[in-house]
């Protein structure tokens, strides 16, 4: 089994019902997803994993037309099709249940089940009769849930189900399922890997996307994995397992561009002692000047909440925070700021950037205070600031004036981290800097990594790429639900191991 | 890349010369609105009623100024007519029972910073959208002044006082010289200070400002003070004009100010504005409204023209941002 298995092996008469030929995304020079080859059969349930990033978002977007494909051809039933917009999708029979329910909260479940496929009779809406009607539908499903409830009043495990129930109805013949266990009780697991198979058994194709193997193991009849946009294999389940599908997620091949420099560690600049606040329990971590300490672990596991309770964000609602050895209490950023902490959130858009206001301006925001002379800004400082950030990190603009919101992703990220480069810190936290960057940028940040430690910075780097903290970090650790579940010195242990403890298999 | 970067390059051009030709083409529809009106009636360019135009201009020019700042913050203040009419009141009251002439200055312009600070701590502390607080503002403050003076209307008799308004210093009206007053500081400080650039920074992401050290209450008590205080001041200025205190005074202004700030540029999306844009925008309106009256036009149809202004000048600045 070293051939990734393309088409429909255990398929009796007919072909598959969705085939994908070198499909392909391109957003400008990166290459979302490269040319792949999947076919996915009727009445199977086939998994999909990768790490974060590695484009499975893309393939859903495609699959559901969302976003049109730069490049391959897409057949259903045998016949080629175009998929180029969502309500496409929907005609074939095409639907995805997403991670975040995207329905009326304000609505009742039967509402939401019926939406854009009301129930009439002379131009007016039939509630008791949807109502009933959903009701039997839930019942049937074996989900105990009431249909005239409002949506908003369930718990989001609910709500999902709801969705669930909401593509059943539509004559679905094709259901994605993105990460859709990521909210959901055990008990609530069950009654949704009920409801899949009792699909898969009434003829629909299954998609299952999920960072956690055991439910891959306990639902999928295939499985196929994706890595840096390219599609690396796909496997029966049955000849397949843990350890191989974990092998076949993580990369090597970027292992030449990280730039690790092995810097004496000097004086203790944080510590946290069972730190605890919302999202996550129990965090005692420490960084020195000249150490990389890596936080790893998949999103939404209580990493950048931490972060952001050290920055003062966030109150912590326990433990003990020591800066330098002594205690402190950071209570707001500007705090942290003044204590000499730099954060780069997780977020470019929503927490790293004033997208709609000049390069310079980002650059600068944090030093406003410092160019002030008398009342004014002096405008010599101003430009000389920014402009020796955007010489400095090598920021593809012709002019400092130019908005943030037109530069590509890895010069947004430039800005970020250039803004306090300008302020300068004593520690450095960076929450997935290269999400979303291309491999030149990348490897620009990890020489800035290695510049920043040799100066006596100490670094927090968070992110969900394995390789990247692995290569990087002088002492990782693993967070898992809120908790850190181990901390490793630089190359301790195997990539396998650091993945397994993430995702808890 | 190199495409990329000529593209880029030339879109930093054009974005700059948009600027300028957008300040540019404003003040030149003032111009040509001006022109047009001295050829078409002979009672524009009159002695009479250019100051009288410049002094209808002026008080809704320094309501929009202050508009503009809570504007930029992605905010509104619906209250600034309101706090007008209501400072009216308060100012003649304080003048009837025989505070001085500046004192009473001093404590009507608190009383807007009272008002605005009121409305910075709704919208942080309370979580109230500035829609609501300042719409509550606008009906109560209307009500409370009406029963300080149990609905009646307070004269002014300080003769010192309400001459200010009909005065001029260099043949130009002394409420024309309010704006000036009131928009140099004002300019230095919204395009040369930090304070301007934090309120800037609120209005395009309130999260990364904070994140990186704004702090982002402090501005907004700052932006919502500032357009109270002008408001207070606009009502100083027409109990000064008018020689009365009445709280049912600057009855709609806020619409005006609104529309003035827009009509020069300023995006309620916030982060986008001006001290020139909402000053030409005033005078605009205010230029259409005299001509009107001057022509005859039925005084119902300067609303609509105002309306059509509103939609077509919003409309060419929004295909201006989509093209970008």
């Amino acid at each position: 089994m070293t051939q990734a298995t393309i088409g429909g092996e255990g398929v009796a008469a007919r072909g598959p019902i969705l085939e994908l030929r070198n499909l392909s995304k391109t957003y400008g020079p990166v290459q979302a997803l490269k040319p792949a080859n999947l076919s996915f059969n009727y009445d199977e349930i086939h998994a999909i994993v990768g790490e974060n990033g590695a484009g499975k978002s893309t393939l859903i977007k495609l699959l559901t037309g969302v976003i049109r494909r730069t490049g391959g051809e897409i057949f259903w039933n045998g016949t080629a099709v175009a998929l180029d917009t969502p309500q496409e999708a929907i005609d074939h029979g095409i639907n995805a249940v997403h991670q975040e329910v995207v329905l009326c909260r304000h609505l009742s479940v039967a509402a939401n089940i019926f939406l854009g496929d009301e129930r009439m009779k002379f131009g007016l809406l039939q509630k008791r009769q949807m109502t009933r009607e959903a009701q039997k539908l839930l019942n049937d499903m074996g989900f105990n849930l009431p249909a005239g409830e409002m949506l908003g009043n369930l718990t989001i495990g609910q709500q999902q189900l709801v969705a669930t129930a909401r593509a059943a109805l539509r004559g679905t013949k094709f259901l994605i399922f993105d990460e859709p266990t990521a909210y959901l009780t055990r008990q609530e697991a069950a009654q949704l890997f009920a409801l899949i198979r009792r699909l898969r058994a009434s003829g629909v194709t299954i998609v299952y996307i999920s960072h956690r193997l055991e439910e891959v193991f306990e639902l999928a009849d295939r499985v196929s994995v994706l890595r840096d946009g390219n599609l690396v294999g796909t496997r029966d389940i049955a000849d397949t397992n843990e350890t191989e599908l974990v092998s076949m997620m993580i990369n090597r091949s970027l292992e030449q561009i990280y730039h690790k420099e092995v810097v004496p560690h000097g004086e203790l600049l944080l510590e946290t002692r069972n730190l605890s606040g919302r999202g996550f329990e129990d965090v005692s971590i420490s960084v020195r000047r000249g150490e990389i300490v890596g936080l790893y672990g998949l999103i939404g596991a209580g990493r950048s909440e931490f972060v952001l309770s050290l920055f003062g964000r966030n109150p912590k609602t326990g433990g003990q925070i020591f800066w330098k050895g002594q205690p402190v209490d950071i209570r707001n950023e500007r705090q942290a700021i003044k204590l000499g902490i730099a954060l780069a959130p997780e977020s470019r858009r929503d927490q790293g950037l004033n997208l709609n206001l000049p390069i310079g301006f980002n650059l600068n925001l944090p030093i406003y205070d410092r160019l002030t002379r008398g009342i004014t800004i002096s405008p010599r400082e101003e430009a000389d600031h920014a402009n020796k950030q955007i010489r400095d990190l090598a920021i593809k603009t012709p002019s400092r004036r130019v908005l943030a919101s037109s530069m590509s992703g890895g010069n947004q990220q430039k800005i970020v981290i250039g803004k306090w480069l300008n302020h300068g810190a004593d520690l450095f936290i960076f929450d997935e800097p290269t999400v979303g960057v291309d491999v030149g940028t990348k490897a620009e940040i990890y020489r800035l990594l290695a510049a920043l430690l040799k100066n006596g910075a100490g670094i927090i780097m968070i992110s969900s790429y394995l390789p990247e903290v692995y290569e990087l970090a002088d002492t990782l650790h693993v967070f898992r639900s809120g908790r850190l579940t181990g901390s490793n010195p630089y190359h301790a242990v195997s990539h396998e191991n650091v993945l397994a403890e993430a995702i808890g298999v | 890349m190199t495409t990329t970067e000529v593209a880029s390059k030339e879109a930093v051009r054009a974005r700059r010369n948009y600027n300028f030709l957008f300040a540019l083409t404003l003040l030149g529809l003032l111009i040509v609105l001006w022109v047009a009106l001295s050829i078409a009636t002979p009672n524009f360019m009159t002695d009479r009623n250019i100051p009288n135009l410049l002094r209808q201009g002026s008080l809704i020019a320094i309501l929009a100024l202050g508009q503009t700042f809570v504007i930029i913050t992605a905010g509104i203040d619906l209250s600034v007519g309101a706090v007008a009419g209501f400072c009216t009141v308060v100012i003649a009251l304080l003048l009837q029972s025989g505070v001085p002439v500046w004192l009473a200055i001093v404590i009507t312009l608190l009383v807007g910073l009272a008002i605005g600070i009121f409305h910075a701590f709704g919208i942080t502390k309370m979580g109230l959208p500035p829609f609501i607080i300042t719409l509550a503002t606008l009906t109560s403050l209307r009500g409370i002044g009406l029963l300080m003076t149990n609905g009646a209307t307070i004269s002014i008799t300080d003769k010192s006082f309400t001459s200010f308004a009909t005065g001029d210093f260099l043949s130009i009206p002394n409420l024309f010289w309010m704006v000036i007053v009131v928009a140099l500081p004002s300019y230095v400080f919204l395009s040369h200070t930090r304070w301007g650039r934090y309120i800037f920074a609120v209005g395009s992401n309130p999260e990364a400002a904070r994140l990186s050290g704004v702090r982002v209450q402090a501005i907004l008590y700052l932006a919502y003070s500032l357009s109270a205080v002008f408001a207070a001041f606009v009502g100083v200025l027409l109990a000064v004009r008018l020689g009365i205190g009445n709280a049912t005074q600057a009855d709609g202004y806020e619409l005006q100010a609104i529309a003035s700030s827009v009509i020069g540029g300023t995006s309620l999306f916030g982060a986008v504005g001006s001290v020139h844009g909402p000053l030409i925008g005033a005078f605009i309106l205010a230029t259409i409204n005299n001509g009107a009256n001057l022509l005859n036009v039925n005084s119902f149809w300067q609303r609509i023209i105002t309306g059509g202004l509103i939609i077509l000048i919003v409309f060419f600045d929004q295909l201006r941002r989509r093209g970008r």
